[in-house]
């Protein structure tokens, strides 16, 4: 037996794929384009040799700033793509292959054809905007000036009447066109016409008024469609305005006041003729400029179409120069200053791989000299790497979420992929909730390949991601629904009749006394007589409570065994011996006894009272069970797991630090000299000032105060993780109860008003509660907690996970970090 | 009797379970040991859950009482 489970082959995903640290030593004219084959591989992690040195002394600086400077070009392409309402096209042409440096002068001929182009057109659209507004002054003004003119100089002559005339006035004046009887006074008007945003008008007149001590005539008029501002570039709504004043301090004043308040101004005649010929003119240019701006436009949007057409290839381009760049920067040159080196881990199952893109690479860069290839001895930890595919994928990130696996120890994520849904389904359990989230993974899963390359949102990707995962949820939901005989919290009666029958014919003692069993026990789930019955919450409570107790126990055991095969494995027969046997025993003689008392109760039919048992095994344990007894020997049998479990616990404390002093105490006994470091081993070990692999200092409190927690953790975990699994009572208690709440209280409600429209209403109110609160929350709810059971209560029985992921160099992950 | 009798079809559909993914996706030891570990998983935990519930009704201490109105 033992040897049959010896040979047995490594299963797939239980431990880590063995790594090997290599090293290779690659010629520089070859080295490019071998960093660049490596990288299509996507199996080998380099290690960073020069990590002392900052990033502007490492040897290819200049070849990422290049790098930067392109993907800054790409960058404002995107902008004007974006602009134009063009999306890249995801695959598109591939065209000749283009080099890093003919794409370098080609990026920048583009960018600055560009930033000309839009130079210029915002100039030209300036030009447009204002040649508008100046129409527009010259439309509407024409309306009122000749009156606002003649209110103007009659307010200016009533008001120089009390003041003296100030000196000469020198603004394009108009002769005034009535001359008072006293010649001497002269009203000589100054105006200045244009337009004010609206919102700012009231404002404007205000300090206009201020500021001149009320020595303006300020008349506006509305311009009923927003006009685009030449300097925004917006539509804003804008008065035209015309402003009369007298001498050269109210024309200065009120020349900085339209300036400071953006109104734009426009040079207006009063002649009639001329304004209509001006306004002719302007007109012409107008149509003139319209013509050049789309001709600009239309160059600009064929330009950018021509970018679209090949912006992902050279995106993808830069970006893995840039990768690669990144990459060479990492390995150090060698004494001959003619090699680069390169140091990394690869799984063992991919060296013929490597081996042959390097020979490649050789070849396809005519080098003279090949790379060599060769394995290194590493002290350090290796990379953990499992080799998923998309079925198992989301199902190892649920795990390395917690940590990822140390190097070679067992991976829960293996029994995960069945356990996690399983739990999930216990707590969830109704088949019909599980068809409505089959369907809706289905769908997912259906659409995989469409979705796979589409950007989506972050909750949908979330959703997509954990489309398997949600998969097998539903599988076992459906089963557990089954079992729980809940469709819509509706039992059915599918597999054979029921066992409970009325006492009589006349069914008088069934709300009193209840049914009895008559038949045979209900062959599959819970006997669908049950639903609706007052004694059936506490029924049901004794069963998921007991059954929880039964998965957790279980699943603990399970915990412990997997931690006897990471013994076996790093070949620690100190962690058997003196940890899994007395876990076992502790676990088992309690919670286990408990487990085998649940089910030697349901055989019997006894009506032993389980929680009195138990107690009083701590309490008295040589008193007589009387009607608490189960079997024979009872008494006996307790005493003797009582002694095992106090047994243990010394076991799992003491003889551990004790032998690990006396191990480290004979491997170092005769250690007089330390050895020299072998050519084989890695470069990095000159450096680090403490070598990982070797504990050499022994601090004893220090292990057994590491120990003592451990065992304190196991003791006092024991119990409350196994109080923690009651959790899968409670929520199951809590969905089949809102499930019922739903269903009776809403669609049997709705029902029974014998009206359509009430259950129309009451038929839409229970489809959004079940999807919300049942499809939704529940699902979210249920997660979490089967998450916590597997990442607490299960995980902490064996799992170290202290290892780091292995990341290969590979241009697939690098196309998948986006530039948002 | 009927206890036993579903258990043994619980063991009969685990095998014959695992001989289907063996069929169908055969892919050298190492997976079909994983394939096989994942079967035999899936199954012990549904009979487990099954076998609960039978047990738990086997011999009742409680019994449906009907509410009123039923």
């Amino acid at each position: 037996m033992m040897e049959m489970l010896e040979n047995l082959p490594t299963m797939d995903m239980m431990r880590s794929e063995p790594m090997q640290l290599a090293r290779i030593i690659i010629p520089i004219e070859s080295a490019h384009r071998t960093v660049s084959y490596l990288g299509d591989l996507g199996l080998f992690q380099f290690k960073d040799l020069n990590s002392d040195k900052s990033p502007f002394q490492r040897t290819f600086a200049t070849q990422i700033k290049r790098c930067g400077e392109m993907a800054r070009k790409l960058r404002f392409f995107k902008d004007q793509m974006m602009k134009a309402g063009l999306l890249s096209s995801t695959r598109s042409a591939y065209g000749s292959e283009i080099s890093l440096d003919e794409l370098e002068v080609k990026l920048g001929e583009l960018e600055s054809e560009l930033i000309e182009m839009n130079a210029n057109t915002e100039k030209l659209q300036r030009a447009y905007n204002e040649l508008l507004e100046y129409k527009l002054v010259l439309q509407k003004a024409g309306d009122f000036f000749h009156h606002a003119q003649n209110s103007a100089t009659a307010q200016q002559r009533e008001f120089e009447e009390h003041r003296l005339v100030e000196g000469s006035m020198d603004s394009p004046l108009l002769l005034e066109q009535e001359m008072t009887t006293d010649i001497t006074k002269h009203v000589k008007l100054g105006y200045v016409s244009g337009l004010v945003p609206r919102d700012k008008s009231m404002a404007f007149e205000r300090i206009l008024f201020r500021t001149t001590r009320g020595n303006v005539f300020l008349k506006q008029n509305v311009v009923e469609e927003p006009v685009i501002d030449p300097v925004q570039g917006e539509k804003v709504e804008k008065n035209v305005f015309i402003i009369f004043y007298s001498g050269e301090r109210a024309k200065n004043k009120v020349l900085k006041i339209c300036d400071a308040f953006g109104a734009n101004r426009y040079p207006f005649t009063d002649d009639i003729g001329k304004r209509y010929q001006i306004i002719t003119e302007v007109s012409g240019k107008i149509s003139e400029l319209k013509t050049t701006i789309e001709v600009g436009t239309l160059h600009w949007s064929t330009v950018v179409q021509a970018i679209a057409n090949q912006f992902e290839q050279w995106n993808n381009l830069v970006k893995k120069e840039k990768s690669i760049y990144h990459t060479l920067n990492a390995l150090s040159f060698d004494v001959t200053k003619k090699c680069l080196v390169a140091e990394g881990w690869h799984p063992v199952f991919a060296t013929i791989q490597i081996q042959k893109a390097l020979q490649r690479a050789t070849s396809d860069s005519n080098s003279q000299v090949g790379s060599i290839f060769e394995v290194l001895h590493a002290k350090e930890s290796p990379p953990t790497y499992f080799h998923t595919n998309k079925f198992t994928s989301a199902f190892q990130e649920i795990v390395d979420a917690y940590g990822v696996a140390k190097y070679q120890e067992a991976n829960p994520g293996l029994y995960t992929i069945v356990t996690f849904p399983f739990l999930f389904a216990v707590m969830f359990g109704d088949w019909g909730h599980g068809i409505c989230l089959l369907l809706a993974t289905l769908f997912l899963i259906l659409r995989e390949k469409k979705y796979s390359s589409q950007k989506l949102g972050d909750i949908m990707e979330m959703a997509f991601g954990g489309r398997y995962v949600i998969f097998m949820m539903a599988i076992f939901s459906i089963y557990t629904g089954f079992i729980y005989n809940e469709f819509f919290s509706v039992p059915f009666e599918i597999f054979g009749r029921s066992a409970y029958d009325c006492r009589d014919s006349s069914c008088s003692d069934a709300t009193t006394i209840g049914m009895i069993k008559v038949r045979d026990t209900y062959p599959f789930g819970v006997d669908p007589m049950w639903h609706g019955t007052r004694s059936e919450l506490p029924f049901l409570n004794s069963l998921k409570m007991k059954m929880s107790i039964l998965l957790g126990v279980a699943q603990m055991n399970l915990g412990i065994i997997l931690s006897y095969f990471n013994a076996k494995f790093f070949k620690n027969d100190l962690n058997i011996r003196y940890q899994f046997i007395p876990q076992m025993i502790f676990l088992n003689s309690l919670f286990g006894y408990l487990s085998l008392l649940i089910i030697v109760k349901w055989c019997t039919g006894s009506q032993a009272d389980l929680y009195h048992v138990m107690i009083y095994m701590f309490l008295s344990p040589t008193d007589d069970l009387g009607d608490n007894q189960l079997f024979w020997g009872q008494k006996y049998f307790q005493i003797l797991l009582l002694l095992a479990a106090l047994v243990a616990v010394p076991w799992m404390l003491i003889p551990k630090p004790l032998l690990l002093k006396k191990q480290h105490e004979e491997r170092h006994q005769g250690l007089a000299y330390a050895p020299l470091h072998s050519l084989d081993e890695n470069i990095e070990s000159d450096f680090s000032d403490k070598p990982h692999g070797e504990h050499e200092e022994f601090e004893f409190s220090e292990v057994l105060v590491h120990q003592l927690i451990h065992t304190i953790e196991f003791v006092l975990g024991s119990v409350s993780n196994t109080a923690s699994y009651l959790r899968l009572w409670a929520l199951s208690l809590a969905h089949s109860e809102l499930s019922s709440v739903f269903y009776e209280k809403v669609l049997l409600l709705a029902w029974g008003f014998n009206n359509v429209i009430v259950l129309i209403i009451g038929i839409i109110v229970f489809v959004f509660a079940t999807v919300g609160v049942l499809l939704v929350m529940e699902t979210l709810s249920a997660f979490l907690h089967a998450l916590r059971l597997h990442w607490v209560e299960f995980q902490n029985k064996f799992y170290e996970g202290d290892g780091y992921k292995f990341i290969p160099f590979s241009f697939v992950s690098i196309g998948e970090e986006d530039d948002n | 009797m009927g206890f036993i009798l579903t258990t043994l079809h619980f063991f009969v559909i685990g095998i014959i379970a695992s001989f289907c993914t063996r069929i169908c996706c055969n892919k050298g030891p190492s997976a079909n040991l994983f394939h096989f570990t994942l079967v035999i998983t899936a199954t012990v935990c549904c009979w487990m859950m099954w076998a609960i519930v039978y047990l738990a009704q086997m011999n009742p201490l409680i019994v449906p009482i009907l509410s009123e109105g039923e």
